[in-house]
């Protein structure tokens, strides 16, 4: 088996993943837990993106 | 001003109900989110066995790095320690990992954080349910 994913799948799945699991360990009302795995999920996608871009320079 | 002082309330230690906690954590180690089955909280029993097996089954299947026992550095052995955290899932990467990693390509590489996240999440998620049982965490 083998699975082959670009960059940002991976990095998509991988912060969904996370989010979801921090959202149901740390909150019990179901609107929060929506709210802290959206949170979650768009930080670390703009943190994520937003570290590939700082390493852009570096990479000419 | 005063020179009140205010009691605080310690609970007392029941050693039963510690020992329980304890076997709580470990079943939540060994099989992710049974440990918050056993406390009857199902939403995160199923979010913390669908979450560590979607990563440990996704890392393998990217032919990440599963560590051994006997990796011979330090990096290998704190390697092997996050993947055991996966508790008996560390047994289904090995199965989906048939052929061996490679991380000669990016995709290794992530799997090989996938595994090791899952374990530490696992970890975790034990902790918590364990803390759970304790009384200290809803």
């Amino acid at each position: 088996m083998s699975l082959q994913l670009s960059h940002f799948q991976a990095m998509l799945l991988f912060a969904l993943a996370i989010s979801v699991a921090f959202g149901f360990l740390s909150r019990r009302p179901p609107l929060e837990r929506v709210k802290y795995i959206l949170w979650s999920l768009f930080l670390f996608l703009l943190i994520g993106v937003g570290i590939g871009w700082a390493m852009y320079p570096f990479s000419h | 001003m005063t020179d009140e002082t205010q009691a605080v309330e310690v609970p007392e230690r029941d050693p039963g109900r510690e020992r329980l906690a304890v076997g709580i954590g470990v079943a939540g180690w060994i099989l992710p989110g049974l440990g918050h089955a056993l406390q009857k909280m199902w939403g995160r029993a199923l979010a913390c066995f669908l979450t560590v097996g979607a990563l440990v089954v996704i890392g393998a299947a990217m032919r990440g790095n599963l560590f051994t026992s006997d990796g011979g550095d330090a990096f290998a052995s704190l390697g092997y320690l996050a993947d055991l955290g996966t508790g008996s899932f560390y047994l289904v990467a090995k199965s989906v990992e048939t052929s061996g990693p490679d991380v000669s390509r990016a995709d290794g590489d992530y799997g090989t954080r996938f595994l090791a996240a899952a374990g530490v999440l696992n970890l975790l998620a034990a902790l918590h349910a364990y803390e759970a049982a304790r009384g200290r965490k809803a």
